[in-house]
């Protein structure tokens, strides 16, 4: 898998104020999502990848291509989709959109074609005539999306793309990001504090505290446990199940009522094998089964307990 | 795969997204796109078109006057009273300073210049800073400058459009109907002179009201300013004018002439025209051609032109970002 941004070492500094402090990372193909507390730093990596603040020591490069050398070649292969509202004054939007594309070397009509498409893409088919300002927080939303997509990037960056949406539009806007970032040839990367949102749409996560790393890889590896152990869930526990597991080697870890963590030597089609052998000899009745793993968030968690 | 948003009434039948592979512009005229986008906002203010116009009123008398004395002229020179050959206008015309003309006509039209460019100007950054525009600038493939340029050449084509206009029609009427007179050889390059006088309020007014409006993230706020400026600056060198036409005061007084919005175009229109400038009408030539401040020194003040239009522009500049760094 190639890797669409590569940053190493990368310190950035607002005055005295340091926001992204020697971070390193590789971001490969696919949905990134970009984890962090609010004052992380993830915005500051976003725009210091797109050229807007200068790092001070360290080097960054996005499909290959140096940040500080070719910036605006860059920026011709990003689309981004900023978290605050932001639009051209004064236009309809797919003149805005339209006008997004000619910034990004699109011929005229083209732009203007591609702006259609792309809106009604977006779900904004309907409203495309209607002045920019006019539209509700759920469509600017939206249309900041649009005008992210208008030229065709290769690496979408999404700054907060749920915030201030309602449930249903909150739905339809990562079920959007979901769409377009997969099979569609285009990389994303989506910067939230929102761990249900990055858990919906990303393959791989990227955590930042205090401008640096503190995890990152793909979302199932890191919400996996070692040693795989399973959770065996019980109509109800009889007593001799935990020995009878323990017989077969199954090590007890916790419960939670009738839901009882073990672990296993081996792998955890193993550890299930030997799961309901005990169930079976303890005559317990075992109503479901699976690989245990942690949620995105105790990763999180953990993640910045590390940095604390 | 369909669009999830997608509706199934929409006239695009496929709604898939799909990766745009057509043409793209080089990046090196980035800018004019920035630029048009201006123009074609400017177009349809009508505000611009009404102020526009009225700039160049004063041509429009200047061309009654010289059409009806023509015709008077005519009228006379026809009549049985008069001896042939004598021309009872000839006298007007030919004291007729034709530099003077225009100098007077574009301190005249100043005024409207500047509503013009606070109509176009005010809100050029301001606007975008209000609507975090830049982040959509700044983040497709052009940078600050292109960025810049854009934005003033938007606001520099206009006010050169409304300024050449009439200047050059009234230049064209003139050159045709009054070349006995002296038009023509009074100054054979006044053509080119003027062309580089219609370049002067555009330049002035595209670099002051792109500095003022990156100061600000509402057009009115940036409009209010540049106003008290031009206003505040106009008193002052108004008042320099009365000192000066008192009579004996030192030389300074008619330099401070010049220490305005106005003042500094005047000033240099005088120097691109080279005259000191004169009366409203050809009759007062000279009668009462030492009660106008007379020409600057044209290189220094040159210079100080162009450093006050980098200074503005130095201001947007530094004031023009995507991000609000702070400490």
């Amino acid at each position: 898998m190639s890797v669409v941004a590569s940053i190493q070492g990368l310190t950035v500094k607002y005055g005295k104020f340091t926001a992204l402090n020697g971070l390193s990372v590789d971001i490969p193909e696919g949905c990134t999502g970009l984890l962090g507390p609010n004052g992380a730093g993830k915005t500051t990596l976003l725009k210091t990848i797109l050229g807007f603040v200068k790092p001070e020591k360290g080097t960054a490069h996005i499909f290959g291509l140096d940040i500080e050398k070719r910036a605006r070649e860059i920026r011709q292969l990003i689309g981004l989709m900023p978290e605050q509202d932001c639009h051209i004054p004064g236009l309809t939007a797919v003149q805005f959109v339209a006008y997004a594309g000619e910034l990004a070397g699109m011929p005229k009509e083209q732009a203007l074609r591609r702006a259609h498409e792309v809106l009604e893409y977006c779900g904004l088919g309907e409203a495309r005539y209607r002045n920019v300002e006019t539209y509700s927080t759920g469509m600017k939303q939206r249309i900041k999306l649009a005008q992210a997509l208008v030229h065709g990037p290769k690496l979408l960056l999404l700054d907060e793309p749920t915030n201030g949406l309602d449930p249903s539009g909150r739905e339809e806007m990562l079920e959007l990001i979901r769409s377009v970032s997969h099979g569609k040839g285009v990389n994303v990367i989506v910067s939230s504090h929102l761990l249900p949102d990055i858990e919906r749409v990303c393959d791989r996560v990227v955590v930042v505290m205090q401008g640096t790393l503190r995890a990152s890889g793909m979302i199932k590896d890191l919400k996996s446990i070692e040693g795989h152990p399973v959770d065996v869930e019980l109509k109800e526990e009889p007593p001799g199940f935990l020995e009878a597991a323990e017989r077969h080697g199954l090590a007890f870890v916790s419960r939670q009522r009738y839901s009882i963590r073990m672990k296993a030597p081996g792998s955890a089609q193993e550890a299930a094998k030997l799961a309901m052998l005990a169930a079976r000899e303890s005559g317990a009745q075992v109503r479901g089964f699976k690989v245990a793993e942690r949620s995105l968030e105790d990763v999180f968690l953990q993640a910045v307990e590390v940095a604390q | 795969m369909s669009a999830p948003a997608g509706k199934s009434t929409s006239p695009i039948l496929d709604l898939s997204y799909r990766s745009y592979d057509g043409p793209l512009d080089p990046p090196t005229f980035r800018w004019w796109a920035i630029a048009k986008l201006s123009m074609r906002q400017t177009w349809k203010k009508k505000g611009f078109w009404m102020w526009g116009l009225a700039s160049g009123y004063w041509y429009l008398i200047l061309m009654a006057v010289f059409y009806f004395a023509d015709q008077f002229s005519s009228g006379v020179r026809n009549s049985t009273r008069v001896p042939s050959g004598v021309d009872p206008m000839r006298a007007f015309f030919e004291g007729i300073k034709w530099d003077v003309m225009f100098v007077n006509a574009f301190s005249i039209s100043q005024l409207f210049l500047f509503i013009v460019a606070l109509l176009l100007g005010s809100g050029a950054i301001a606007n975008d800073n209000r609507a975090n525009a830049l982040l959509v600038y700044l983040s497709k493939p052009c940078d600050k400058k292109d960025y810049l340029i854009g934005k003033w050449v938007g606001i520099f084509l206009p006010i050169v459009l409304v300024t050449a206009a009439p200047t050059l029609v009234f230049y064209l009427y003139c050159l045709l109907s009054y070349q006995q007179y002296g038009f023509l050889s009074q100054d054979g390059w006044l053509g080119l002179r003027l062309l580089a006088l219609c370049l002067v309020p555009g330049v002035f007014h595209a670099s002051a009201s792109l500095g003022i409006s990156s100061m600000f993230s509402q057009a009115r706020l940036a409009g209010a300013t540049y106003a008290a400026v031009y206003f505040i600056l106009l008193f002052f060198t108004k008042s320099m004018e009365t000192i000066y036409r008192a009579g004996g005061a030192p030389n300074i007084v008619a330099n401070l002439y010049y220490a305005s919005v106005d003042g500094i175009q005047i000033g240099l229109a005088k120097v691109l025209l080279t005259t000191d400038g004169g009366s409203l009408f050809p009759a007062q030539v000279g009668g009462s051609m030492q009660s106008v401040p007379p020409a600057p020194n044209g290189w220094l003040f040159a210079a100080i032109y162009f450093a006050t239009c980098l200074g503005f522009l130095a201001l947007a500049w530094k004031r023009v970002r995507a991000v609000e760094v702070v400490g």
